[in-house]
């Protein structure tokens, strides 16, 4: 490493020394937990049905697709 | 710190809600400090510090409780840490305007003016966040190679390759500023 590069560490370090405050302010934990117990987002039957229907409608009348793809 | 016992590791594994709890309040000020100093944003860190012990707690069935935990927890966390920062997160470059172009390089004064302090920190935010998360940790933190090495998952080498790249686009975007350190 030569001195040019020893002046550009200086420079940055001296710039960028200050706001980075390294103590958790607060406890995550119950955030954490809430996470955690959320139950996990399930597809219900209804789901499935419409997506089956979805597929058999586009196997039908395959020529609706490009109309679909052009809403999206 | 202590460190967690194979016991307590094991029983986490096991997802045991209680000693993921006991972990959790054991490391989560390590792995903030840690990523605070990676991002240099305390509200993105909290952010980051709960994704990274949610990212734990899911794959918890996926590690050895032989191995200690502090490297791992570290190690997911720089890897989130990262991926924060190539969103474009960070330091905001200044905009356009703000760019002296054409002006002639000055010498750094050492007393860091708002001004340059600035500039300074617009090229580093506009390194890419490999080489961005190297700098910060190498040149403003001072951490160890080795220990910067262990958590990106690289050789010794590897940071100080790094450190170098950034070290050589730091002083380009500092001179496209008119700034010459």
């Amino acid at each position: 490493m030569n001195e040019r590069d020893e002046a550009l560490r200086e420079l940055v370090k001296r710039a960028a020394a200050g706001p980075a405050d390294r103590r958790l302010k607060r406890d995550l934990w119950p955030e954490l937990l809430r996470r955690i117990e959320r139950p996990p987002v399930r597809a219900s039957w209804w789901d499935f049905a419409l997506a089956a229907a979805l597929l058999l409608c586009l196997l039908l009348f395959p020529e609706t697709i490009p109309a679909l793809l052009y809403q999206l | 710190m202590t460190g967690a016992s194979e016991a307590e590791l094991e029983q986490f594994t096991r997802g045991d809600i209680r000693a993921f709890e006991s972990l959790f309040r054991e490391y989560q000020g390590e792995v903030y400090g840690w990523i605070v100093r990676v991002v240099r944003d305390p509200g993105a860190a909290e952010d980051l510090t709960l994704e990274t012990f949610w990212r734990i707690y899911r794959a918890r069935a996926r590690f050895d409780p032989r191995r200690p935990f502090a490297p791992w927890s570290r190690r997911i966390a720089t890897n989130l840490a990262l991926e924060y920062l190539s969103r474009g997160r960070g330091e905001k470059p200044l905009e356009d305007d703000a760019l002296q172009q054409g002006t002639p390089c000055s010498v750094a004064d050492p007393a860091v003016s708002a001004d340059l302090r600035g500039k300074v920190l617009a090229a580093v935010g506009e390194l890419p966040a490999k080489l961005r998360a190297a700098a910060r940790l190498a040149i403003i933190e001072e951490t160890p190679y080795a220990e910067i090495a262990d958590a990106l998952g690289i050789s010794i080498n590897g940071v100080k390759s790094r450190v170098f790249r950034a070290v050589r686009l730091l002083r380009r975007g500092l001179e496209k500023r008119g700034v010459c350190p």
